[in-house]
């Protein structure tokens, strides 16, 4: 019984904020409570997840990448444009997240060796990144017709869509690598004590490298999954993300000091964005306001996070 | 005892403006605890660091087990066994107990993943053998206390299975029980034939565990002697005593009416009882004590950097609120912190700009800036205290450490306070720089000014003071006045000796 008391007590403010925002869409809706919208709302919520995850890592190492979005718009471009040129898909994929490890890599370069701010360094990725697409696309979505798409996005395994289980899987990726190796020892010890890493003998700059580019693997993986939701190579599809990847981070507990949290976090994050998306769209309320109340919600729930901390400090 | 197993000849350290060390020899053998003693400053961590590879001495070699050590960083100290448990912590906050003593040395499962019941267990043997199997391998260090976090820091040290441990103060956080296991532990390593430089203030230990001390001064080797060959006086001698007569010049003056009294202060964390102290204008009042006896802390709750917890202030005998530095200011009160590249200066930024920082508003009254006011009033300052630069538009962060000091001062006597907070003014500064700092303080007091001095060199508190009040672990243990003071007694209070029972109550 104790130990079930410990396990709620250590689930981030956000679950609850979760329970309380999914009791107050299904009282203004009758349709809100239903099995296809819960599949519908996991099935928008996947492409942001991951790329969310890949957040995570570097806000726990202190940072934040404002490239992930590009890189995602970035590789959904780029398989298109592949397979235009008569690359198969699959090949393309690999292609594409290659170069988004490699993009990921040279962020990490000039944050770890330039001593840049990750933030500054990123933001020029960005910018770097998205002119590629946009040229690769003369400014407009590019198509390439194939089945993989809605296989991915709409067949399902036990009840699951498919695109719901990649996610799942870079989530397993990501919490053993975290937990279960030296790599992700190293990501928390970057965000909690980069002394301490360089004492022990390990390159905090090599590994900052290592977590960008890794960050890039999974915004590539987000990018193919992307695709897979809009069939078409779109080199703008994900602009925003990278921040609401921040927000959801946030929510998750997952904290911009000393490498506290982790990606269990980022899940309930990222559903409770989403989730208010959703329900607000179900509600009705004009898309005008729904940024403002997203924007609040965030707001609130940091606020939320930040007054618990320095209540539990005095 | 045993054979030698390290030895240090001629080390010479220099960093900028300063000889940290000089001409240093040192040697350390299997199986003894050799006791590092000196003042703040006098180059003990220097030595200690050299030792470990983390700093590159100019002059001088280390030996190890008969070879000459070229480290290129601790990484490789640790690979030949030599090992530090530092002052400040070394440990991940999130990871947990496990992880941190074996960081990048995990254990691996068959699969290549780390193998957590493993870590888990060898440090639970680890803390058992410190007599700390209450502390949890499992919980992220951040959950820990500070006792339990050091305690955590030495099984680190004790896994890499060491030849030689450098203990950095290790009970300056530990209460008295864990202070002790800590010692058994030390002696039980002294029996296997380890060799142990322990780095320390606190003499009450020394005869516990020591075998040899050696004294550093001013990055210079005084002695090394046996633990029962000096008394704790000759000690404290050797460690401060130096010919204060010249250096030290003050005119005579009154100290007319009262310019600051706290009383019984004492702030959140706890560094700070009941503090009670007077200053009169045209006063100089020493602050003596050990790094983290309260005393910076002391300053912080004066000029409102750190809330005020219970006590009051007055200024000018009537009470006063200080809430923060802006309302410090607006009663008079500047602070001349203690580190001054972080909270003296805007490094990138102009002595001019920096000498106008902290009184814009009394320059300029009005909304804009002129930056003609601001260059003249710059050069004066740079005439005035003689800072050698070749230009008022130079960043700060070219200087030398005493022409920095000296632009922090002017920008406080640009201010013009009444009451000025002294603390530690000549850290890292050369003897020349130092004098001249000790002349302007001598000045502002001959103005009325009211000034308090914090530092942890004696000869220049007591050189200084008109009095002195002596800190030790939160509390003023003592308080005296010029010419009724000596070194040596003012220094064995700094030490806890004679005043009793106040250690980690």
């Amino acid at each position: 019984m104790n130990n079930i008391k410990e396990k709620l007590k250590a689930l981030p403010p956000v679950s609850w904020m979760l329970l309380l925002i999914i009791a107050v869409f299904s009282l203004a809706s009758p349709n809100y409570l239903s099995l296809s919208n819960f599949r519908n709302i996991l099935i928008q919520a996947t492409p942001l997840m991951i790329v969310a995850f890949a957040q995570t890592c570097i806000v726990l190492t202190q940072g934040t990448d404002l490239s992930l979005g590009a890189q995602v718009s970035f590789a959904t471009v780029m398989i298109v444009y592949l397979a235009k040129k008569g690359v198969p898909l699959f090949a393309g994929m690999i292609v594409a997240v290659l170069l988004t490890v490699l993009i990921g890599s040279v962020n990490g370069i000039i944050v770890a060796k330039g001593h840049i701010l990750p933030f500054i360094a990123t933001y020029g990725m960005q910018n770097i990144v998205n002119s590629v697409s946009l040229l690769l696309t003369s400014g407009s979505s590019i198509y390439y017709a194939s089945n993989v798409y809605r296989f991915a996005a709409e067949s399902t395994f036990l009840f699951i869509p498919v695109m719901v289980w990649i996610a799942a899987l870079v989530f397993v990726m990501v919490w053993v690598v975290l937990r279960k190796t030296k790599f992700g020892t190293n990501i928390v010890g970057l965000g909690g004590n980069r002394e301490a890493l360089s004492l022990a003998g390990i390159s905090p700059a090599r590994n900052l490298i290592k977590t960008y580019a890794f960050a890039g693997f999974i915004a590539g993986i987000a990018g193919v999954v992307t695709l897979c939701r809009v069939e078409s190579g779109q080199p703008t599809v994900a602009s925003g993300w990278e921040f609401q990847a921040v927000a959801a981070t946030l929510l998750g507990g997952t904290s911009l000091r000393e490498g506290k949290g982790g990606v269990t976090g980022t899940i309930f994050g990222v559903l409770l964005i989403t989730i208010v998306k959703n329900g607000l769209n179900i509600v009705g309320v004009r898309s005008v306001y729904q940024n403002a109340i997203i924007g609040s919600i965030v707001l609130v729930a940091i606020l939320i996070d930040a007054v618990i901390k320095i209540r539990s400090k005095e | 005892m045993g054979k030698t197993i390290l030895t240090a000849q001629n080390i010479t350290k220099v960093f900028p403006g300063m000889k940290a060390l000089d001409n240093v020899d040192f040697d350390l053998q299997a199986g003894e605890v050799h006791i590092l003693v000196g003042e703040n400053g006098a180059g003990k961590s220097t030595l200690a660091k050299v030792i470990l590879g983390a700093y590159k001495q100019d002059e001088g070699d280390v030996f190890f087990e008969g070879e000459r050590l070229t480290l290129s960083g601790t990484k490789d100290a640790l690979a030949k066994g030599i090992v530090a448990v530092y002052q400040e912590f070394t440990l991940v906050p999130y990871l947990n107990v496990a992880q941190n003593i074996f960081l990048n040395r995990e254990h691996k499962t068959k699969l290549g993943f780390i193998d957590h019941k493993k870590m888990e267990e060898e440090a639970k043997a680890l803390l058992k053998s410190l007599n700390c199997e209450y502390i949890n391998v499992k919980s992220p260090v951040k959950k820990l206390s500070v006792a339990e976090q050091q305690m955590v820091e030495i099984a680190k040290a004790l896994s890499y299975r060491p030849r030689v441990i450098i203990f950095d103060e290790p009970t300056s956080a530990l209460s008295d029980r864990e202070a002790e296991s800590l010692f058994s532990q030390i002696l039980k390593l002294k029996k296997e034939g380890i060799g142990i430089v322990y780095v320390s203030h606190r003499m009450e230990e020394f005869p516990k565990i020591g075998d040899r001390i050696t004294v550093l001064r001013d990055g210079k080797k005084i002695a090394t002697i046996g633990i029962n060959d000096c008394t704790n006086e000759e000690l404290v001698n050797m460690m401060v005593g130096r010919d204060v007569s010249q250096v030290y010049v003050r005119t005579q003056n009154d100290h007319s009416g009262e310019a600051l009294r706290t009383e019984n202060l004492s702030d959140y964390s706890g560094k700070v009882k009941n503090a009670s102290i007077v200053v009169n204008k045209g006063e100089i009042v020493g602050i003596a004590g050990l790094v983290g006896a309260g005393r910076t802390e002391l300053a912080q709750l004066i000029y409102g950097i750190n809330p005020i917890k219970s006590g009051k202030v007055y200024v000018n005998g009537n009470e006063v609120e200080v809430k923060s530095p802006v309302n410090a200011k607006k009663h008079g009160i500047g602070l001349v912190s203690e580190d001054r590249k972080k909270q003296g200066l805007a490094l990138g930024e102009s002595i001019a700009l920096n000498t106008v920082s902290v009184s814009l508003k009394k320059i300029f009254p009005r909304f804009f800036m002129n930056k003609k006011k601001i260059y003249e009033t710059a050069k004066q300052n740079v005439e005035q205290l003689r800072i050698a630069t070749t230009s008022i538009h130079k960043p700060c962060k070219f200087l030398s450490g005493g022409n920095q000091q000296k632009v922090v001062l002017a920008k406080w006597l640009n201010f013009d306070p009444q009451i000025l907070i002294f603390d530690e003014p000549t850290r890292g500064i050369d003897v020349g720089a130092k004098m001249e700092i000790y002349k302007l303080m001598d000045q502002l007091a001959a103005m009325g000014k009211a000034i308090i001095m914090i530092s942890s060199e004696l000869p220049e508190v007591i050189g200084m003071s008109d009095r002195i009040y002596v800190m030790h672990e939160g509390k003023i243990v003592d308080e005296c006045k010029r010419g009724e003071f000596t070194t040596e007694q003012i220094g064995s209070k700094m030490l806890g000796i004679g005043v009793g029972g106040t250690k980690n109550e």
